[in-house]
């Protein structure tokens, strides 16, 4: 399928690739440092401060921007008067929809273009003025001093009542953005038909905030007609893109650096309009503007997942065999054009073999903050609705729910057109899962639950992410230096899943050095080739192969002029410690700063392509997670006892980052399944009441269960790419919320349809199906 | 980003007092209360006057036979933690531990917990509402999952604190000092309620600070103790919460108080609650009874009818468990 993730992740059509097609290297097999529990490269960096993120970034004559946003979901802006801001100490810059330097435009979504400073402002947190000024509280004492005439709207915050026909219009096109998408296989009636049970249920899922720990931000800097922006992003390329063709630049003029970032979950694949307004502001001053902002203003303006509202019909046989879905799914885009609903079918599609399904999404305009593409972009509130109700289904057949979806595991992918699976380790995942869980122990204990109000439950989800393959274009470089020292180069950032760590490994199994010794360079566009951003899960499967083709270039080339030099067979050479071995005569050692020919060169270049995915097949990652609750059915409160969590991503790079993405997928999950959501003012204002840290509820250390187990199905995925890896970050995320809805229904008997699972939504539930104590 | 404000740092409590005359001043005991306060704009602050060097307010000691004086100054951590507050009165160490985060309770004091402004999301936001000198309560037709279900009347708010619903529990009073002399209030009669005032939370005038809390040796057979559901683990204020401090004579009540957090614009004790078993012998079925009686009046606004609930069932299992102490 076509749509926003395609642009952003990476982009079909011929590439470079090296080595040549069908004549790449041998996969692994033993490895030596990958696989192994590595901690990270820049650990001390990170944790001792050191560490410099773009909002830790001081240029001399730096000065701070500030952004005036629109206090009101809709409104018209007649006026902007700046005169007492201009005046006040320290402004040195202030610009608004009313003056001249509105030329700029803010891409949405690569689809339309608005303004800068909108005449016309459709959600809470838009742009109506900035400022720059010589310190931060100088900027927003100007902002303050900024007086806009705005022209109240009306408004429509929720996208359930947002198609009625009284309900104000976002957009002149109307509410519904683009036509309803239908998909559709086999014959849904017969499917239907021949079923022994059919279940329906509504489900829902609250818009969810990234709340990354550094706010969205950047420095921008002018020298000449060149700028240079640091920005806290994911992915330099893309922000460089953007910064470019809206200022109407050459990609050349525009240096964009992104070394440290803390965290983005999606929000930060592109810019923002802040972006823009202090290369703007920067202009105007000549001086360097940062601008970074708020945490109320990340709630508003740069980027949710929006709220899901879904409908699941399903159809079983006494046997366990699916036969039929039925699925219909809404969201919110926001004000602007965004994936409202992006990919919230794909679970229903493509998890489990089922011959007859009819999905249809449709898109709808708010007065809000756009949507951006958030971990695993509607997989998890897909999974919510899919996994519940398989999960109704096996009791409806009086099936164990992993059995159920053992007898529906598919080998191919039937939402593309029936190709096959590089690996489907789904089966792998819910098999050792069960067993590392204990899970059919675990059921026969919560069923025997005694008549205390505290009751256990234990609950199960499996998942796919329909990306996570990773692919072109991706070039890197692998230097080696005269003295043997390696640095690599590559156009990736690290987002903090521990990248640059995956990378050194790579590049020290093959070049037989210690991975801390590699410096690594990356992620700024002046300095590295291409890479696309760091998302959809594709960092490890679109990176390590390159990486290694580098190496292997290298080398290739450092073998050949050793063995020139030694007058022996290449092909009987390998490189350890920093030396040149030959296979037979180990004692015959050689130094890499002893070679000659290395010392005349002073470096030696390797470089690889990302070479093309298999054209037949289909790679995604796979999953199962299995918890167990304790539910107070008194108060509805929840306790989160215990998480195992069984992935396939392919070849496992490093044990212990891949173990945070996992760890760190399930604390997310229960923040979307039980935390988490944003309450908009719908009946009066249409503003957010909780954007802030406090009433935006994320999980805290103590909803997050001490006893997680990771359990890696280390099965290395050759056909995908040279390093056998599938990517792991969103599929941890993707059955979290789900598994926990279904724990507590076998622990209460009540079935929680709307996220999140909170005291408030629990005793309520249960006190309506009369099963609170 | 913080407005402008002058930044006082008072050594004497006479000292204190004097800034606390003028216009727009605010005390900062462990600021985090405040500091947010000014960061949203919810009041105007032209002076912060910091007590932090005031030694005088800092320390728990005992008085009398078992009695206990509580410094204001005093950080809710060490609340939580001191021996006599865990022998004696239960209900404060249980609730001083239950406040927001291990953070929060190293920097907030006993002072500033009690006199934390409201935690009302429309009152903290960029709403001028009626608390605020405007017309509205936006809670009543709004959002209100987190507001009054008792003792709204034109202004919704819950009261935030963990440690008032403990200290009216066992009995507390608060030290006032003002530039006038000093006068020792009930922490019952520390609140004001909507009702009498909106825009007013506590009986201290705008010269007056809380000096120091003291606690009155506990009843023989007292047993107290404070829980409150929240919807997340650390870091979140009360849904339903509940003190007790209860005299025990073998398996029956004959005295004590029930004092409700997140329930009412002030800690709300709930007399219908204490009636309910005061005489009797505390067993489910009272127990059930008492928290029935608690929200007898209670009234569900559009989104928070689930505290009823909420409170029948941890007022019952809270009651219950004292019975086993």
């Amino acid at each position: 399928m076509r749509d926003e993730r395609d642009r952003l992740y990476w982009i079909e059509g011929d590439v470079p690739h090296a080595p040549a097609p069908d004549q790449g290297p041998d996969p692994w097999g033993e490895t030596k440092v990958v696989g192994t529990k590595r901690p990270r490269v820049d650990g001390y960096e990170r944790v001792s401060g050191t560490a410099v993120y773009p909002s830790d970034l001081t240029l001399p004559h730096m000065l701070y921007g500030a952004i005036l946003r629109c206090p009101h979901a809709h409104a018209r802006v007649n006026g902007v008067n700046t005169t007492a801001a201009e005046k006040m100490p320290g402004v040195r810059a202030v610009l608004s929809g009313f003056t001249p330097d509105d030329a700029a435009t803010a891409p949405h979504s690569g689809f339309i273009r608005t303004r800068l400073f909108n005449p016309e402002c459709r959600y809470e947190g838009e742009t109506v003025a900035a400022v720059a000024a010589e310190t931060p509280y100088q900027a927003w004492d100007a902002v303050r001093a900024i007086r806009a005439d705005y022209e109240v709207l009306p408004f429509v915050s929720d996208e359930r009542r947002a198609l009625d026909a009284d309900a104000p219009k976002v957009q002149d096109e109307g509410n519904q953005v683009g036509d309803t998408q239908h998909y559709g296989r086999g014959d849904i009636e017969a499917g239907f038909a021949e079923a022994d049970v059919i279940l329906e249920q509504t489900y829902r899922t609250e818009c969810e905030i990234h709340t990354p720990m550094e706010p969205h931000g950047c420095v921008t800097r002018w020298d000449g007609d060149a700028l240079t922006v640091w920005e806290s992003t994911q992915g330099v390329y893309n922000i460089q893109n953007t910064v470019a063709a809206s200022l109407g630049m050459p990609l050349s003029k525009v240096r964009v650096i992104g070394h440290y970032m803390g965290g983005g979950f999606g929000a930060k694949l592109q810019p923002g309009r802040y972006t823009l307004i202090a290369s703007l502001l920067a202009k105007r001053t000549a001086r360097p503007v940062k601008l970074v902002l708020t945490r109320e203003e990340t709630c508003l303006a740069v980027g949710n997942r929006p709220p899901s509202n879904m409908w699941l019909k399903a159809g079983v046989k006494r046997d366990g065999t699916l036969t039929a879905f039925e699925y219909v799914g809404s969201g919110a885009s926001g004000a602007y054009r965004a994936g409202g609903v992006s990919l919230l079918d794909w679970q229903v599609r493509d998890l489990y073999t089922c011959p007859n399904v009819r999905t249809e999404l449709t898109n709808i305009y708010i007065n809000a903050g756009p949507a951006r593409p958030f971990r695993a972009p509607g997989h998890p509130q897909c999974s919510w609705a899919l996994e519940q109700t398989m999960d109704a289904l096996a009791e409806a057949i009086g099936m164990d729910p992993v059995e159920l979806r053992l007898k529906n595991i598919p080998t191919f992918s039937q939402a593309r057109d029936g190709r096959p699976y590089t690996t489907t380790g789904l089966r792998e995942c819910l098999e050792e899962g069960a067993k590392a869980f204990g899970w059919s122990e675990a059921r026969a204990a919560t069923a025997a639950d005694g008549d205390g109000h505290i009751k256990r439950g234990v609950g199960m989800a499996g998942a796919l992410w329909g990306y996570g393959a990773g692919g072109p274009p991706c070039t890197v470089f692998v230097k080696v230096f005269a003295d043997g020292s390696v640095n690599l180069n590559m156009g990736a950032s690290d987002i903090g899943t521990g990248t640059k760590t995956v990378m050194a490994m790579v590049v020290a199994e093959e070049l037989g050095v210690d991975p801390n010794s590699v410096q690594i360079d990356h992620a700024d566009t002046g300095t590295t080739a291409y890479a696309t951003a760091s998302g959809g899960s594709k960092t490890v499967p679109t990176e390590s192969p390159t990486v290694r083709s580098a190496a292997l270039d290298a080398k290739r080339q450092i073998l050949a002029l050793a063995a020139e030099e030694l007058e022996v067979d290449a092909a009987s050479l390998t490189l350890e410690n920093g030396k040149v071995v030959p296979a037979d005569d180990t004692s015959q050692a050689k130094a890499l700063s002893e070679l000659r020919s290395l010392r005349r060169r002073r470096m030696i270049t390797g470089v690889g392509h990302r070479g093309p995915n298999p054209a037949d097949k289909v790679t995604c990652p796979f999953a199962a997670q299995f918890c167990e609750v304790e539910v107070n059915t008194k108060t509805g409160e929840v306790k989160v006892l215990r998480f195992v969590a069984a992935h396939d991503s392919g070849r496992v790079m490093n044990r212990l980052t891949y173990q945070n993405q996992v760890f760190g997928g399930i604390t997310m999950g229960i923040g979307l399944g039980m935390t988490e959501e944003r309450v908009l003012d719908g009946d009066q204002t249409g503003k957010m009441v909780n954007k802030n840290w406090h009433d935006y509820k994320l999980p805290t250390a103590l909803d997050v269960p001490a006893d997680m187990t990771c359990v890696p199905i280390d099965v290395p995925d050759p056909e995908a790419n040279i390093a056998g890896a599938k990517g792991i970050g969103e599929p941890a995320t993707i059955p979290t919320a789900a598994a926990l809805a279904n724990a507590i229904y076998d622990a209460t008997g009540v079935r929680i349809t709307e996220t999140p699972a909170s005291p408030l939504k629990v005793i309520q539930a249960l006190t309506d199906a009369g099963k609170g104590a | 980003m913080l407005p402008q404000f002058s930044y006082v740092r008072a050594t004497s409590l006479d000292e204190a007092l004097q800034h606390l005359g003028t216009d727009d001043a605010r005390l900062c005991a462990g600021g985090s209360d405040l500091i947010g306060c000014l960061r949203d704009e919810v009041f105007e602050c032209s002076k912060v006057v910091s007590l932090s060097g005031i030694e005088q307010l800092k320390g728990i000691d005992r008085i009398g036979h078992a009695g206990v004086r509580i410094g204001a100054l005093t950080s809710i951590a060490e609340v939580a933690s001191d021996p006599l507050v865990n022998r004696g009165f239960t209900a404060l160490a249980q609730a001083a531990a239950a406040v927001a985060s291990p953070q929060l309770r190293n920097q907030g004091t006993i002072g500033g917990n009690i006199c934390q402004k409201p935690r009302c999301w429309y009152y903290r936001g960029e709403f001028h509402c009626l608390r605020k000198g405007g017309t509205t309560c936006y809670a009543l037709a709004g959002e209100n999952h987190f507001h009054a279900v008792l003792g709204g009347a034109r202004c919704y708010f819950v009261h935030p604190s963990d440690t008032a619903p403990a200290l009216i529990a066992l009995g507390a009073s608060a030290r006032v000092t003002g530039s006038q002399g000093t006068r020792l209030v009930p922490m019952e009669e520390f609140y004001v309620p909507p009702s009498t005032d909106p825009q007013r939370e506590t009986v201290l005038e705008p010269d007056e600070l809380v000096s120091e809390i003291t606690l009155p040796a506990p009843a023989p057979g007292l047993r107290s103790s404070y829980r409150k559901v929240r919807a997340r683990g650390s870091w979140d204020f009360s849904l339903a919460g509940v003190a007790l401090a209860l005299q025990f004579d073998g398996d029956r009540v004959v005295a004590g108080r029930v004092v409700l957090s997140g329930a009412a614009p002030i800690p709300w004790r709930s007399a219908e609650a204490e009636a309910a078993i005061t005489g009797q012998r505390l067993d489910e079925t009272t127990a059930r009874g008492a928290a029935e009686a608690a929200m007898q009046d209670a009234v569900a606004l559009k989104r928070n009818g689930y505290k009823i609930l909420l409170f029948k069932g941890v007022i019952e299992e809270e009651l219950l468990k004292l019975t086993q102490v």
